[in-house]
């Protein structure tokens, strides 16, 4: 045992049983404060979208080149239609839709906020950049006044009684449950950003992402509006609201479509 | 001693008086929060601090009272369905992500002015239960008129037990 010349110190360390009681209390405390900053902590926040609309977000998404986007969008063809009317009714057209409304979905495939296993390598592989040289170009696609000529195929008008629904809740919503009407955001009254016109869309895409939103696959909207709305309609409802903008009701009642 | 002037200034004191009293009792103006300097982003509150998702609703208080937390967006208030408990204090603090709302209770003379980029901090007493609709009271745009939620007033025994990271809301999501 080595004595220490200067030690004035009540420790006396070198002494092993001393030692001993030193570093079992030790453990003991950080065993202890391990346990109780455990239990405090708080679960990770719940993110739906990196995306947040602030002036600089807005002037990057809007400000690409929509010829670089034609020659990146060459493979987009393919499931959303070489003029961005999708074939598929489960693919969504993209023709003539708001940059914002576009570039946010790409960017949430790209950081994995929306999962789909046919977007997710595509988004991956494309830059912020590239994102908003492809939006410009989808945006630039024509759209045209007559339904039909918006769709890929034709797709059957809602009946009687679920356009009556539609209509009434794509204008009013319902005061009752608490549902803002779906022109107020969606367009044509009024356009929020980031959110898609819906007037050129295909029935089922509609009514699939309104079920994603209601059951919680879909968690990607900014403050939950949609989930919450989607949950609150009835499956009566969500089908004929995706009839009503599939058929393209939507843009018969309009007077202009989306601001690019 | 000009009495006119007075008289004048007196009349115009008296008219200007009446307005507050013909609107709903307004608690916390929040424009002061400005000026004192509390600020929050509204574009980005979903993505960390307080108003994040998870910690939107309803939290239960050491000493008995509750904290709900909302937010008000165009045209919603998030969670759309909120549960407290009957005649315990309710801490409200609210913000808005985007407009002026103002969250008013069917039934109660509350009303809470909610502005972007600060929080209105109030506290409310629910002392009857029940189900109250809570209305928006300040035009924020082509969807105000239907912009409605609920808040369920329950006895305390029927009041979930809730964990401190855990918050209690009856949204249908």
């Amino acid at each position: 045992m080595l004595r220490n010349n200067r030690s004035a110190s009540a420790a006396n360390l070198p002494r092993p049983k001393a030692a001993l009681t030193l570093g079992f209390t030790l453990l003991v405390t950080l065993a202890a404060c391990a346990l109780l900053l455990q239990a405090g902590a708080s679960p990770p926040d719940r993110v739906p979208s990196n995306v947040a609309w602030t002036p600089e977000t807005i002037a990057a998404a809007s400000s690409g080149d929509a010829f670089r986007g034609l020659l990146l969008a060459k493979r987009c063809g393919h499931c959303h239609g070489d003029e961005g009317f999708s074939a598929r009714a489960s693919t969504p057209n993209l023709a003539g839709l708001n940059k914002l409304a576009i570039w946010k979905q790409l960017e949430d495939f790209r950081t994995q906020k929306r999962l789909s296993h046919a977007m997710d390598p595509i988004a991956a592989s494309l830059s912020t950049r590239d994102e908003a040289e492809v939006v410009a170009y989808f945006s630039r696609l024509p759209v045209f006044t007559d339904p039909q000529d918006n769709r890929a195929f034709p797709q059957s008008r809602p009946d009687q009684g679920h356009a009556a629904i539609a209509t009434h809740l794509v204008s009013f919503g319902d005061g009752e449950r608490g549902i803002p009407p779906c022109q107020a955001c969606h367009g044509p009254v009024a356009y929020r950003p980031g959110v898609p016109s819906l007037m050129t869309q295909n029935t089922d895409y509609v009514l699939i992402q309104l079920e994603a939103f209601a059951n919680g696959t879909r968690t990607n909207d900014i403050n939950e509006p949609m989930r919450t709305i989607a949950a609150l309609l009835t499956e009566e409802e969500r089908k004929a609201l995706a009839e009503y903008y599939g058929s393209g009701l939507g843009l018969q009642s309009g007077s202009s479509t989306s601001p690019k | 001693m000009n009495w006119r002037k007075l008289r004048t200034l007196f009349l115009w004191a008296f008219a200007l008086s009446l307005i507050p009293a013909t609107r709903y009792y307004q608690i916390d103006v929040p424009l002061l929060h400005f000026l004192r300097g509390h600020h929050v982003d509204p574009l980005s509150l979903h993505l960390a601090g307080e108003f994040v998702e998870n910690n939107l609703g309803t939290e239960q208080n050491s000493d008995g009272s509750v904290t709900v937390r909302m937010i008000a967006q165009q045209y919603l208030f998030i969670p759309h369905c909120i549960v407290v408990p009957v005649g315990v204090p309710v801490h409200l603090r609210i913000t808005s992500a985007d407009a002026v709302h103002s969250l008013t209770f069917n039934g109660t003379d509350y009303a809470v002015k909610v502005l972007p980029g600060t929080v209105s901090q109030t506290q409310l007493q629910f002392p009857k239960a029940g189900d109250y609709k809570t209305v928006c009271r300040e035009f924020c745009g082509a969807g105000h008129y239907a912009m409605r939620s609920e808040v369920k007033v329950v006895p305390r025994d029927q009041f979930p037990a809730l964990q401190p990271g855990e918050r209690g809301t009856c949204a249908a999501q």
